[in-house]
């Protein structure tokens, strides 16, 4: 409302003197030609009437002219229309280039486009979140959520970025709008205080401004969900203070995961199932065992150099900051005599692997290359700043990628999309390889598939309705886990999932729960399957047929045939 | 001095006088009532209304809302003095007492349009 008011008054505002123009300029024309006497047919002097004199001006000032009437005029009027014509048709154009220019109005076209903001965001009913900045990580984001359907509210600063989103053509559509990211009445207009708000994702470069974003956005909505990005440990100590649940620090985990690879691939081959891996290990993806000499110690380097100590391998550094290398040698190439000599005397020679972890893609690149030179069997671990680069690092053959933004934007779309898969994630850090291997091999013996999908299914009337019909309709029935995850085509054989964990309603997790688990309602299951069993899971909890299928085993009987075989039962 | 309240204050009091110009009279008597005073009225009142346009304040709003009552019983009364005059052909009796009526409930309006001027104005402390 209070925009709309905003609109009129621009309009109001903008238009007060042409409208002044039009109506001075007009009354000037009408009265003189009241005043001024004509002559009619029989050359009797008359005067014309108002009715006459508006009809006149009105058509006359538009351009229209449909001719002298009622009589032909005299002279005297003529000279009066002629002087009447350039200022009321002066004045009837400046009226309307004033409107045309309105339209173009930047300020206008910002309120019109804030007004149709407000009214689907009003409209909105399903659930959504709210992205904060529009970059490469959260347009890979977008994309990945928009699969699920998620809806999203995008706010940038920048109108060019917002005006390349429009372009996208999400579906479904994406909100966006272009206004300062850190005040409390944009994170207002984008919906932070709807009851259909799930999160708040802010995922810049700079900490304090993602903090600070966290901070409002808590303060404004207590129950979302906060999902921010901290590169730094102080960072992330405060934020979870401030008791933000989500915070994603892509150091740690290339950090944890660093050190899963090194020292128990089962455990990492099960985190990488999560964002589509297989349940395979390539022969390139063993880490090898000996001295790692890592360039750049920058973040990455000391993430990276954190997970060695704890896996106890030895290593050498060199400190090499990306900006300060491009000044001082004017390039961003590695690979001079110089850098050659820097490279062997860290022991490329005799090291297992190299690690280029600088903020720059090209530096790392050559990094990659020139070590190769010196020893063309070291293992090369690369890190790579923007999706944009892939291509190239993929052309380079190097071993191990930690592209940082596809990492940020997978980890954040697990955290919204498959929430147990997030937390089943942190499990893993805890476990040991044994439990790891269990795992894999219990995954791989119930899904027989190398490529299983995971998701998650909660027991409600939405996603579950048959099951959760089942539930309700008789509070002592009791249902287990063997009994429901049967193959649709034959149920005496069990279906080709493997459920991960359940959590209950009261929030306690089990994990890879037995056949023997007896299903309640609002129970959560997080599942690894094909992509078949999946689907066919999905169909039979929530068809009344299927269901009565799996269970027992039997077509259930419609209509008539219900009553005809009656006796048969 | 203000240049701004002198232009303002001078349509709005003039939009008054001048209604009240045409409103004076015998009520049954076409004579009594110039169609040029009419045209004058209606003019002036429409410059006051743009005047008073763009102003975001409580009392800005009300001096609106009198003006475009104005307008719209001036507009109105000459709506049905045009009809009269040159459709049905006869301005005696009852469609003279309806345009002088007309005309005099817009004169209340611009009588409180004034008064809230002048109020604004008392109010003022520069």
């Amino acid at each position: 409302m209070e925009n709309r008011n905003n609109i009129l008054w621009i309009i109001i505002r903008k238009m007060r003197i042409p409208l002044l123009v039009i109506i001075i300029t007009f009354a000037i024309s009408i009265l003189g030609m009241v005043l001024i006497p004509g002559q009619d047919n029989n050359g009797n002097v008359y005067y014309m009437n108002f009715l006459d004199a508006v009809y006149f001006v009105t058509y006359m000032a538009s351009t229209i002219g449909f001719g002298e009437i009622p009589y032909e005029f005299t002279y005297a009027q003529r000279m009066w229309v002629l002087f009447s014509i350039f200022i009321t048709v002066i004045g009837w154009f400046y009226a309307i280039g004033a409107l045309v220019t309105l339209i173009q109005d930047k300020n206008l076209i910002s309120q019109v486009n804030l007004a149709k903001f407000q009214r689907k965001i009003k409209e909105l009913k399903e659930p959504f979140i709210i992205i904060l900045g529009y970059n490469h990580i959260t347009k890979d984001l977008i994309n990945k959520l928009s699969i699920s359907n998620k809806r999203i509210v995008v706010i940038d600063k920048e109108e060019a970025k917002i005006e390349e989103l429009e372009l996208e053509n999400f579906i479904p559509e994406v909100y966006a709008l272009t206004a300062d990211v850190n005040s409390p009445d944009t994170l207002r207009l984008a919906g932070i205080k709807k009851r259909n708000c799930k999160g708040v994702v802010t995922l810049f470069d700079n900490d304090f401004k993602n903090t600070k974003i966290a901070l409002l956005a808590k303060l404004l909505n207590d129950r979302i969900n906060v999902i921010v990005k901290s590169t730094t440990k102080e960072q992330s100590e405060h934020l979870k203070n401030l008791h933000i649940k989500t915070v994603i620090d892509p150091f740690t985990i290339i950090s944890s995961r660093f050190y899963l690879a090194l020292t128990s691939p089962s455990l990492w081959l099960l985190e990488m199932m999560f964002f589509g891996h297989e349940l395979k290990l390539e022969k390139f993806e063993y880490m090898p065992k000996g001295k790692y000499v890592i360039c750049g110690y920058g973040r990455m380097g000391k993430a990276i150099a954190q997970a060695l100590t704890r896996a106890k391998l030895e290593y050498t550094y060199i400190d090499l900051k990306s900006s300060e290398y491009k000044k001082n040698k004017k390039s961003a190439i590695f690979g001079d005599s110089s850098d050659f000599r820097d490279l062997v005397k860290a022991g490329v020679k005799e090291a297992v692997a190299i690690v280029a972890a600088t903020k720059d893609d090209l530096i790392n690149l050559t990094i990659i290359l020139t070590a190769k030179k010196i020893n063309p069997n070291i293992y090369t671990i690369a890190r790579e700043n923007t999706i944009e680069d892939i291509t190239i690092f993929k052309s380079a053959k190097v071993d191990r990628l930690y592209v940082l933004e596809n990492l940020i934007s997978e980890y954040v779309h697990k955290v919204i999309h498959l929430p147990l898969a997030y937390y089943f994630i942190n499990e893993i850090h805890k476990q040991t390889e044994e439990w790891g291997e269990k795992i894999l091999a219990e995954i791989k013996e119930k899904v027989q598939f190398h490529k299983p999908e995971v998701f998650q299914i909660r027991v409600s009337k939405n996603e579950t309705y048959a099951l959760y019909n089942y539930l309700k309709e008789d509070k002592e029935r009791k249902i287990v886990l063997g009994q429901i995850l049967r193959d649709l085509r034959d149920y005496k054989k069990r279906a080709r999932i493997c459920v991960l964990m359940v959590k209950n309603r009261k929030g306690e997790i089990t994990f890879m729960p037995d056949d023997n688990y007896e299903v309640k309602v609002s129970d959560t299951f997080l599942m690894a399957a094909t992509k078949e069993a999946k689907e066919d899971f999905e169909l039979a909890v929530n068809n009344y047929n299927e269901f009565y299928y799996i269970l027992t085993g039997k077509e259930p009987k419609y209509g008539i045939f219900k009553y005809l075989s009656k006796g048969e039962e | 001095m203000n240049t701004q309240k002198v232009i303002s204050g001078f349509f709005i009091i003039m939009a008054m006088t001048l209604n009240f110009g045409f409103f004076y009279g015998d009520i049954d008597t076409f004579s009594h009532h110039s169609p040029y005073e009419l045209f004058a009225t209606i003019v002036v009142n429409l410059i006051a209304t743009i005047l008073k346009l763009g102003d975001k304040t409580q009392l800005g709003s009300v001096l609106l809302a009198t003006s475009l009552v104005a307008d719209i019983q001036l507009i109105s009364a000459a709506t049905i003095w045009g009809i009269s005059a040159y459709v049905m052909g006869n301005l005696e009796g009852t469609a003279t007492q309806v345009i002088v009526s007309l005309s005099g409930g817009a004169l209340m309006a611009n009588i409180v349009s004034v008064i809230l001027f002048i109020g604004d104005t008392l109010k003022s402390k520069r």
